[in-house]
């Protein structure tokens, strides 16, 4: 047999897109505790090797469930809507609005205090995030799938956007 | 009542002898192995009292000599000494010629871009240096706890790439000794400090530390969630190049600059150079100021000189450190505890700045040389099936990206760095041309976008593949990191379900075939010969295979199998039995491999049984909500 369960059944938490962190974090760790290939490195070798498949399988189901991205993804997936890594969304005001974003983030290191300005930023688009979080839980429950799907499409815009400030934040600091 | 039965002072029976298992730190500068004895872990000592091996080793005519008596030699003869092997590792000669002066050796290019260096008893690689201090390593832990080892944990920095990874491995297989895991150095630290303990020694709640270890070559920082005997790192950064090794060399830049020597110094006056440099760092911990000298020069060296030249490269650590707390959503205010591990944290200079920079007093109470062979020692007890801490799990990540170059010269990222493993990811790939039968995959490391700007691990060429129109084929390729952080690739064919054949050509690395030969090199001089050996290791394997069966078969064989499945096993283990009591290597092969293609369904059930019982207690219902 296989692990079947789907990543939320994995660690007894309900299908949905509000993830209690704690109860996954101690949940992972249980099953760890259990299937890591550290308990069976006196066992045989096809125990060894099957105990490698599952460890890596609850650490891919942690990571998705972790991830708020990640687990949008999952669960339009579990709805049947497939998401091809080429798809955008189409929503022009949308658009505009990152086209602004990326400008002021190209242009911090130009800025009287960068830091500062990249802090800004930082929380401007957090917020964004948060709020395409709240549009895309609540079109789920709905089984609103399109408007989920569109909501994922710029959470994953704002994903990115968050990494390249990181990145220069990183930088900046060097 | 049945009479108790007693057996000779150590001769307990199987299944319930322990198990001699040691951890081994194998350091740039020094190696150390520690053993759990009586519930304790300590470093074991040579046969004059020194646990320190430094990890040095002299060639010469005459043969090899480890330790300090090598050391000693590396002032007179550099060409033959080698030291700081380590950073060697999984390296190959263009990466060497980089750091080349700083290894005043005469290299050689072995196969394919990896590094030989020629001595007096001929050429040799960083593998088989590895080795010679892990077989002296392994013999003392053999001869204090009386016996052959039956595994070893090898602690490697966490920063260490695969390449690196895997030829420490290979010098351990090299050296006879059976891995059981390798593990990172700073969770190793952890695990000694034993901090997911309180004082009291009940659990602790959950709290999240630092460990940051500036060994001779290497730098690492690690942070950890820990709880309740779960160690899970959240992060991990470094430097595989930077370390003491580094201090002593900035150390005697300065003093040849000071004492008006040239640039183009000879190797027996940089070996000395950097000795001087070395000693006069170490004074430095107890003196505000020491006398440096080079020949006719005489000058001096204050606490405020060796802060103006270490702080660029502990600026750099700590640079490393923001990145690994930015990478686990943390800030400084958020570590619980820092620990300091590595001879090189003895410097004054770099407690301050740790301390300065997450605004607490580190714990450095446990010797930082030692601490890491201790906790490499308490997991070894606890992967060999000594029963010292059931509870004691460590969950480690990859500390770098692992990708595939894509057209252009592009990386694209399969797993990111610091996932936890083990871990598996899936690729397709297509066919470019019509009747396309085979490709080509290079698998890469780093974080850069451009392959150029990664280190290669591997080119993989797939064949077999079943000849259709360009992009119809469709090749799932499983990149798969195990426990160790050592990367295996499967590929296939999705649509005819054809495996594809993969060729594996190691960037820098061995090939099994090195191996083989490099074993049996080191048997023309020895007094056992490779068959004994190799009977003797597969005589362990069956010992192994048959108590784990044995156990197995205890807690749950007739539960799990019918009557008839329990006969064939049984038969299947007497086999085995009578092999190893009398066969070859090869014909014991046969029978552990037999008995494991038997066994196989019955593992699956096993482990079908522990995913229900991991799940019980989360009612069906809770699956159930939508």
């Amino acid at each position: 047999m296989e692990l079947q369960q789907n990543h939320f059944e994995i660690f007894g938490l309900p299908v949905s897109y509000e993830v209690d962190r704690q109860a996954l974090a101690a949940r992972y760790r249980e099953l760890q505790q259990e299937f890591h290939p550290d308990r069976f490195a006196a066992k045989s070798d096809r125990e060894q090797r099957l105990s490698m498949q599952y460890a890596a399988q609850i650490n891919e189901a942690n990571n998705t469930l972790k991830d708020p991205v990640a687990r949008a993804a999952y669960l339009l997936q579990l709805a049947g809507v497939e998401i091809s890594p080429e798809q955008t969304t189409a929503d022009g005001e949308f658009l505009m609005q990152q086209m602004i974003l990326r400008e002021r983030l190209e242009e911090v290191r130009d800025a009287a205090d960068p830091e500062a300005e990249l802090g800004e930023l930082g929380d401007e688009t957090s917020a964004l995030f948060r709020e395409q979080q709240r549009v895309f839980a609540d079109a789920l429950t709905a089984n609103a799938l399109d408007e989920a799907k569109s909501a994922l499409l710029k959470l994953q815009f704002l994903g990115k956007l968050q990494r390249q400030i990181e990145t220069l934040e990183e930088d900046l600091l060097d | 009542m049945a009479l108790l039965q007693i057996s000779e002072p150590g001769q307990t029976p199987e299944p319930h002898q322990r198990k001699r298992a040691v951890g081994i730190d194998l350091g740039t500068t020094n190696s150390l192995v520690a053993t759990v004895r009586s519930g304790s872990a300590e470093a074991l000592a040579a046969e004059d009292g020194s646990v320190i091996l430094p990890s040095a080793v002299r060639y010469s005519g005459a043969g090899v000599e480890v330790g300090l008596a090598a050391r000693a030699a590396a002032g007179d003869d550099p060409y033959n000494t080698l030291i700081s092997i380590k950073r060697l590792m999984g390296r190959g000669l263009a990466d060497i010629k980089s750091f080349g002066e700083q290894l005043p050796y005469r290299f050689a290019e072995d196969r394919g871009g990896m590094p030989s260096i020629e001595t007096a008893a001929g050429a040799v690689n960083p593998v088989q240096v590895s080795a010679e201090i892990l077989r002296v390593l392994a013999k003392r832990g053999a001869d204090s706890l009386g016996g052959a080892l039956d595994g070893a944990v090898i602690t490697v920095p966490a920063y260490f790439d695969e390449a690196q990874r895997q030829a420490t491995k290979d010098a351990a297989q090299l050296a006879g000794l059976k891995v059981l895991r390798l593990l990172n150095e700073p969770t190793a630290a952890a695990v000694a400090y034993g901090l997911d303990k309180s004082e009291g020694g009940g659990d602790v709640a959950d709290k999240t530390v630092a460990v940051y270890d500036l060994g001779g070559g290497t730098f690492d920082i690690s942070i950890l969630s820990l709880s309740r005997g779960v160690f899970e790192v959240l992060s991990t950064g470094g430097d595989s190049a930077l370390g003491g090794d580094d201090f002593d060399r900035v150390i005697g830049e300065w003093m040849a600059a000071e004492a008006g020597l040239g640039n183009d110094l000879d190797a027996a006056t940089q070996r000395k150079l950097l000795n001087a440099a070395c000693a006069a760092k170490e004074a430095l911990a107890q003196e505000t100021v020491v006398p440096v000298a080079y020949g006719n020069w005489a000058g001096e060296l204050s606490r405020e000189k060796l802060a103006e030249l270490l702080d660029p490269l502990i600026s750099k650590t700590l640079r490393a450190c923001k990145r690994a707390l930015r990478d686990a959503d943390l800030s400084a205010e958020d570590i619980a505890e820092v620990v300091l591990v590595g001879g090189s944290t003895r410097t004054l200079r770099v407690r301050e700045r740790v301390e300065e920079f997450f605004a607490r007093e580190p714990h450095a109470d446990i010797d930082p040389d030692q601490v890491v062979a201790i906790g490499a020692a308490l997991q070894a007890d606890v992967l060999v099936g000594n029963k010292s801490r059931e509870d004691l799990l460590l969950l480690d990540v990859i500390p770098l990206s692992l990708g595939i170059e894509t057209m252009g010269g592009l990386t694209e990222k399969l797993i990111h760095r610091n996932t936890t493993i083990p871990v598996a990811k899936a690729q397709e790939f297509t066919t470019f041309k019509d009747g396309q039968t085979a490709m080509a995959i290079h698998v890469v490391q780093g974080e850069r976008e451009l392959v150029s700007d990664c280190r290669s691990l591997a080119r993989f060429e797939l064949r077999g593949i079943p000849p259709m129109v360009a992009g119809a084929a469709h090749i799932r390729v499983t990149f798969q990191v195990d426990a160790d952080g050592l990367l295996s690739v499967t590929a296939m064919e999705k649509s005819s379900g054809v495996a594809a054949e993969i060729t594996v050509k190691p960037s820098y690395g061995l090939e099994d075939s090195d191996i083989t030969r490099m074993l049996q090199e080191s048997y023309t001089h020895a007094e056992e010969d490779i068959a004994a050996r190799a009977l003797r290791e597969a005589q362990v394997e069956a010992e192994r295979t048959l108590e784990a069966m044995l156990v197995a078969l205890t807690e749950d064989g007739a539960e799990l199998l019918s009557e008839e499945e329990l006969g064939a096993l049984e038969r299947a283990m007497e086999a085995l039995r009578l092999a190893h009591n009398g066969g070859t290597a090869e014909e014991i092969h046969k029978r552990i491999e037999s008995l494991n293609e038997l066994s196989e369904p019955y593992a699956a059930r096993r482990m079908d049984k522990s995913i229900k019982r991991a799940m019980q207690g989360h009612s069906l219902d809770e699956f159930d909500k939508p």
